[in-house]
């Protein structure tokens, strides 16, 4: 039972990260690829790798998170 | 062809690269467990980073068309690295998790390395005064 609840407690905290950390790429990268359309893919490659960088980590807490529970 | 495309032809070069290379360890030498578990993490952290990618271009295109993109698809993608956990802890004898979950960070890797290569070799391509 408390294996349970560290697993959601891990994966709920690295999920809100996550999804803070994405918002904010995301946000920025819409912002600037509708106001400038013509740097799509410059744009996009800055997100791609941001949001990479920020995925990493809630998906090395699922693993963890199912390894305690 | 944009450096997006080119970027993401680049990344699913080097995991299809690294992942012969699993399938050639696991064929040629004895650490057949290791080499399965690599294998397994490779291929779903590929499905991951392919899926990061369409997801990234269709973000894209919609916000050049002002249009609404609806999700980010980070949800499947952290199902399927609980997947990979899951058939892991379920299969011991046949799987390794520390392999598993290094072939699982390899897309990662590929993107961090490529990232700071192709930016170091397009730094120093351009001459000064360009």
């Amino acid at each position: 039972m408390t294996g349970a609840v560290a697993a959601a407690i891990a994966v709920g905290l690295a999920a809100l990260g996550a999804g803070i950390g994405n918002g904010l790429i995301v946000s920025r990268t819409v912002e600037g690829i509708s106001r400038q359309p013509e740097l799509r893919g410059a744009l996009q490659t800055t997100m791609f790798i941001g949001v990479a960088l920020v995925e990493a980590v809630p998906i090395i807490a699922v693993v963890i998170a199912f390894m305690v529970m | 062809m944009n450096d997006y495309q080119n970027m993401v032809n680049r990344q699913r070069k080097w995991m299809l690269y690294l992942l012969a290379i699993s399938v050639l360890g696991w064929g040629f030498t004895d650490y057949q467990v290791i080499f399965q578990s690599l294998i397994l993490g490779q291929t779903v952290g590929f499905f991951n980073l392919f899926l990061l990618q369409k997801k990234t271009d269709v973000i894209g295109e919609k916000a050049a068309a002002n249009q609404m993109a609806r999700s980010f698809g980070s949800l499947s993608r952290f199902a399927s690295a609980a997947l990979v956990v899951v058939i892991v802890l379920r299969f011991p004898e046949h799987f390794h998790i520390i392999a598993a979950v290094l072939g699982l960070m390899t897309p990662y890797l590929v993107i961090m390395i490529d990232f700071i290569f192709h930016k170091s070799s397009k730094t120093t391509s351009t001459k000064r005064g360009e």
